[in-house]
């Protein structure tokens, strides 16, 4: 696996989210997923899971997602990836991204809508690079009126 | 009849006087003032959770309507709340969210202040002694604090009823969930600016009918007990709670029931207790889990709600996990339910807030069961009693 096949694969998984193109997004994932959103609220002092995932999860979560009403618009993930690590002993690779979303209006007005850190790991299965855990670590709290879909 | 003409549109709707309200509610600045003295700054507002303070010299800083708050437990272990700002030149004191400390240090000119609100140095003291000033006539202004299942309430008003008896039976079924065992803490706190009047959050908590908007309600909720089965209490000082509610949380894809070894004292997992305390709390059990709201208006138009997550104290690793996937389920950011009510709040706003929508109607009648409307007019009635301007017309001249 080479540091340009993990970074591409963090890319085509936000890309896919952005699109909400699910199934190409499922796709990417490796049977063991394991999607966390997390944030640290320094009110309470506790590290706080804010969705918790593995794949029948996420396949279910995400087939609903047009039966629900939801915010309008589109969020756009621009995404670096700062660090790829060696693989690990597992053959999965870590990779520390930055993250920062935007929110896009109906009417095309667009805004900050959230920034944090994405913390993966890749595994190389039959020759193919699946995401199979990932943390996105959110700096922003305050994300006004929710959203039905991971960040 | 179809579509109104202006005319039409502005008449009120033919239903008694306390089964509509004006928009007027959410959009008068003049209205919103009178909110203001008459509500927010008489009635008791939850501050935090006790678990939030859980060691003495620990504190929390909150804002409640544009007045810093601290909020300390003592050494005596009591919990007290003051005004965050220094008697000095009126800084706000603590800028931190929380933390632990037993001296708290105004950065400006260093005057410093103890768990208890009392002054214990100010540097260079002597320069006061012309005038006379000392220590102990700049202690923090100490605001009321009364903790009730676990939760600490605060009020502005130093004549105001006492806790217990401003809230008489409305958090009662709340009494075993919240204080048998161990009881519980917060491992979820969130808070985030929507933009819409207060009301129309508070409103998505008193609302039944609207459980047609979210399509996990209607698949968990509106088919596992019977609608005829729910029984909404009215409580004096326009407190209300529902009873009667159970969820089938495997009646929605890739749900699970919940196990009732995690249930909480006195409920079963699929038991679903409501309560709401007037005018901007809401407290609401899921069988394993609980959340609690706090609304607080900024302005007329935009509103501060904090939401917090509650499991039980010692908890296991594994069984926090499990209360936080169901909690995570239909509240928090990433929830189902709480999101969809936020959307409802904002597009609430967008019809009110600038005067096209003219009134909303909250006559429905089932009896105290079912879809009733019944919370509803509870918190407009105690609304109108409070801001002496009657929800349905509200630009009546306020009452003495
Ligand atoms: S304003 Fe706080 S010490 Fe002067
Ligand atoms: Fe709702």
């Amino acid at each position: 696996m080479t540091e340009q096949n993990v970074r591409e694969l963090v890319y085509r998984s936000c890309l896919a989210l952005d699109r909400e193109d699910f199934d190409g997004f499922l796709a990417l994932c490796d049977p063991a997923l394991h999607y966390v959103v997390t944030a640290y609220s320094p009110e309470i002092r506790k590290e706080m899971t804010w969705m918790e995932q593995d794949l029948a999860g996420m396949k279910a979560l995400l087939a609903m997602v047009p039966q629900h009403l939801r915010r309008t618009g589109s969020l756009h993930r621009h995404v670096s990836v700062y660090q790829v690590e060696a693989p690990a002993s597992d053959g999965t690779i870590g990779a520390l991204s930055s993250f920062l979303v935007t929110h896009t209006a109906l009417d095309g007005g667009s805004r900050l809508f959230a920034v944090g850190h994405y913390h993966d790991r890749i595994a190389a299965t039959g020759g193919r690079h699946l995401l199979k855990t990932r943390r996105a670590h959110l700096e922003t709290r305050d994300l006004g009126i929710g959203l039905h879909i991971p960040i | 009849m179809s579509a109104r003409a202006a005319e039409a549109w502005s008449k009120p709707p033919a239903v008694p006087e306390t089964h509509y309200v004006s928009g007027l509610v959410y959009s008068d600045e003049s209205v919103f003032a009178d909110e203001k003295r008459r509500i927010f700054d008489r009635t008791w507002h939850l501050a935090c959770h006790e678990s939030e303070v859980p060691e003495p010299y620990d504190f929390r800083t909150v804002d409640y309507v544009g007045t810093p708050l601290l909020v300390v437990r003592g050494a005596d272990r009591r919990i007290r709340t003051f005004f965050n700002v220094c008697p000095h030149r009126g800084a706000k004191i603590v800028h931190e969210l929380s933390g632990n400390t037993k001296r708290f240090t105004c950065f400006y000119h260093l005057w410093s202040f103890d768990a208890v609100g009392a002054c214990t140095d100010i540097p260079r003291q002597e320069g006061y002694q012309t005038v006379g000033l000392k220590k102990d006539d700049v202690g923090l202004r100490e605001v009321r604090t009364e903790i009730h299942v676990g939760l600490v309430f605060v009020n502005l008003d130093d004549q105001a009823t006492p806790l217990g008896q401003y809230l008489g039976k409305a958090l009662d079924a709340f009494e075993g969930p919240m204080t048998a065992g161990k009881g519980l803490e917060v491992f979820h706190y969130n808070r985030a600016i929507i933009q819409s009047n207060w009301k129309a959050w508070q409103e998505t908590n008193l609302d039944v009918y609207h459980e047609f908007m979210h399509v996990l309600l209607r698949r968990t909720q509106m088919t596992a007990a019977p609608l005829e089965d729910r029984k909404v209490t009215v409580h004096p000082n326009g407190h209300t709670s529902i009873a009667g509610l159970r969820a089938k949380y495997e009646y929605y894809k890739g749900m699970q029931s919940r196990d009732d070894r995690l249930a909480l004292p006195t409920l079963r997992a699929d038991d679903f207790i409501f309560g709401t305390v007037f005018p901007h709390v809401a407290v609401l059990a899921r069988g394993t889990t609980m959340r609690i709201d706090v609304v607080t208006p900024l302005d007329a138009h935009r509103t501060l709600i904090e939401w917090r997550g509650l499991g039980v104290r010692g908890d296991s690793a594994e069984d926090r996990q499990a209360r936080v996937r169901h909690h995570n389920q239909y509240w928090g950011p990433f929830g189902r339910n709480v999101p969809e009510d936020a959307y409802a709040a904002e597009a609430a706003e967008m019809g009110f807030g600038r005067g096209a929508a003219r009134f909303q109607v909250i006559a429905r009648d089932e009896g105290g069961s079912g879809q009733d409307d019944g919370m509803l007019r509870a918190f407009y009635g105690e609304w109108s009693r409070r801001t002496g301007r009657p929800a349905a017309n509200p630009s009546n001249a306020p009452m003495a």
